[in-house]
């Protein structure tokens, strides 16, 4: 084992002042979220007093943030649905010979190279031709496209470590195709699948670019796409927006402590296999 | 798997990809030969929004920007994830605790990061000029937003904060490397500097390359610090590639001028997968020999 006694003192104050610059801003955040608007004007630095919950009240009743956040939800749930279907279906595909394999793995490898933001105007365009312009399944859509090749890459890797025999044996059982990829393929990858999932639930709820770009009106506004407008309707009541970030980020930070070491492997995995 | 099967399977995603990545891969070479405001007929103009954009100054702050961002995310990123990873190698107390919490950032929205970061710098109330008029340095306190000088600094600096993303690449690395190395080292005498010096540093290599590719391919994609903090401004000092795409289409209506600055774009990421490759194809030299 790693010798756990020749720490110096030295490296510990540097990795604590490290994860202090790390939490202050998170902590000055959520601190003043339950702080008056009047009182981050007058002393922001001052002992804070008259801690309430009234931003969040008046954050809430003035904006339809349950709105908001369910859509957020339903883009979430719809794009990661889509995307990790395709990707699974796909990559158990890959597992078998067929003539433009080699082609469609590049293919697949170099989309992950693409910087997307590039496609704004096309997505624009695509997304209008198809009816679903300021409709939550329109920005589901897009997510589901963009992040397929990383959900692909993260299945495939797992897929392709489990042995072949595997699959052989069930087929001289008599199980066919679907049969092997249901009963044996699937819940052996799980692990892989999840991590994907956990990967596509975080990059969607946190888009902001695509999800401003496709939205018009509240029927299709994420958190994020709200979280903006604050800042230009809102300029003055910054408690306001403290409160509302804080409703924003703590279901990422929720998920982050339910399923730390899920989260860190699926936002890792997707880089180191790129 | 009998080929119609095979079909089966693979087309949802042959879809996405062609809808998402090839058709506007096609598109957006095709409709950058047009001027074309989005809801008009489209006019060839040739190779026009070329040469606008060649020549647009504020296109060339926007390049020169993004490569900015690239240097500067490599040289926060890279050496201190690396000093970060190699001392939570060392297993210090609580140190799994410390690897959680310098993650955290990377799971939360830019959006909301990049908006703490705008109040963080705020004249009146946000947190540094607070501080430094606490610490008795009101001298140093700035419009940080508002001033040509340091509006881009003050925007590139919370890309600090995913340093925890750079790290946990690193010490995913150093976990595969055996601890009998580090054993046989010690009993040599070797202190744990000499160690992390000599054994584990010359061993990070693929790590780093990782980490190059991927911090390359977050500042091609950098689009919420710019737009939400400063908009661009002061005087385009923040402009980079993703908002110049942005405005050119959103406030502009420059489709075709937008489009050209895409592909601009795409290229870059294509020149990073090449170089990646290189790279790749190095280190399979080096470890035959």
């Amino acid at each position: 084992m790693h010798g756990r006694k020749k720490i110096s003192p030295l490296v510990m104050v540097f990795l604590v002042i490290i994860l202090i610059l790390m939490l202050i801003p998170f902590l000055w955040l959520m601190l003043s979220s339950f702080r008056p608007n009047a009182d981050l004007f007058n002393e922001p630095f001052g002992i804070p007093r008259n801690l309430s919950f009234d931003n969040f009240k008046e954050v809430m009743e003035s904006h339809p943030m349950l709105l908001y956040f369910w859509n957020s939800v339903l883009v979430a749930g719809l794009a990661t649905i889509i995307s990790i279907t395709a990707a699974t279906l796909a990559a158990y595909a890959m597992q078998h010979r067929f003539m433009s394999r080699k082609l469609l793995a590049i293919v697949f490898s170099m989309c992950l190279f693409i910087p997307t933001n590039a496609f704004m105007v096309p997505y624009y365009v695509i997304i209008n031709k198809m009816g679903l312009y300021d409709n939550i399944l329109g920005i589901a859509l897009v997510y589901a496209g963009v992040n397929l090749p990383m959900s692909f890459m993260v299945i495939k890797g797992y897929m392709d470590t489990i042995p072949k025999e595997l699959t052989e044996s069930a087929r001289i059982d008599g199980a066919d195709c679907g049969q092997a990829f249901r009963k044996i393929i699937l819940p052996i990858s799980k692990p892989g699948i999840v991590t994907a999932c956990v990967f596509l639930v975080i990059n969607s709820w946190n888009e902001l670019l695509f999800a401003n770009l496709l939205n018009q009106s509240d029927s299709s506004r994420t958190v994020q796409v709200a979280i903006r407008s604050f800042l230009t309707t809102f300029e003055a009541n910054y408690a306001h927006a403290f409160a509302a970030m804080v409703i924003s980020i703590l279901p990422t930070i929720i998920i982050y402590v339910l399923l730390t070491d899920r989260i860190i492997d699926g936002m890792t995995a997707g880089a180191v296999k790129g | 798997m009998k080929k119609r099967q095979t079909i089966l399977y693979l087309l949802p995603a042959v879809i996405l990809v062609t809808v998402f990545f090839i058709f506007p891969l096609c598109y957006l070479i095709y409709v950058s030969f047009f001027q074309w405001d989005g809801l008009g007929p489209k006019v060839f103009t040739g190779i026009e929004n070329f040469k606008y954009v060649f020549s647009d100054a504020i296109f060339r702050t926007a390049v020169k920007n993004t490569l900015i961002w690239i240097g500067a995310a490599l040289l926060l990123h890279i050496p201190f994830g690396l000093i970060l990873a190699l001392l939570l190698n060392r297993r210090p107390r609580g140190w799994k605790f410390l690897r959680v919490v310098y993650f955290i950032p990377n799971v939360i929205s830019t959006t909301a990061i990049a908006f703490l970061w705008y109040f963080i710098y705020h004249v009146d109330v946000g947190l540094l000029n607070n501080f430094l008029k606490t610490a008795g340095l009101k001298g140093l306190a700035h419009a940080w937003l508002n001033e040509p000088g340091t509006a881009l600094p003050a925007n590139i600096v919370p890309f600090a904060m995913y340093v925890g993303l750079t790290m946990v690449i690193f010490m995913t690395q150093l976990s595969t490397i055996p601890t009998e190395l580090y054993e046989a080292a010690v009993v040599d005498g070797a202190s744990r500097l000499q160690v992390d010096l000599e054994i584990y540093l010359p061993l990070m290599k693929p790590a780093v390359i990782t980490n190059i590719m991927l911090n390359l391919a977050f500042c091609l994609r950098t689009f919420e610090y710019p737009f939400l903090m400063t908009g661009g401004g002061p005087a385009n000092s923040t402009m980079n590639l993703s908002l110049y795409i942005y405005k050119e289409m959103v406030g502009a209506n420059r489709y075709g001028v937008s489009m050209v600055a895409g592909l601009v774009t795409v290229l870059l990421g294509f020149v990073v997968m090449m170089f990646v490759q290189i790279l790749q194809k190095e280190r399979g030299k080096n470890d035959a020999r």
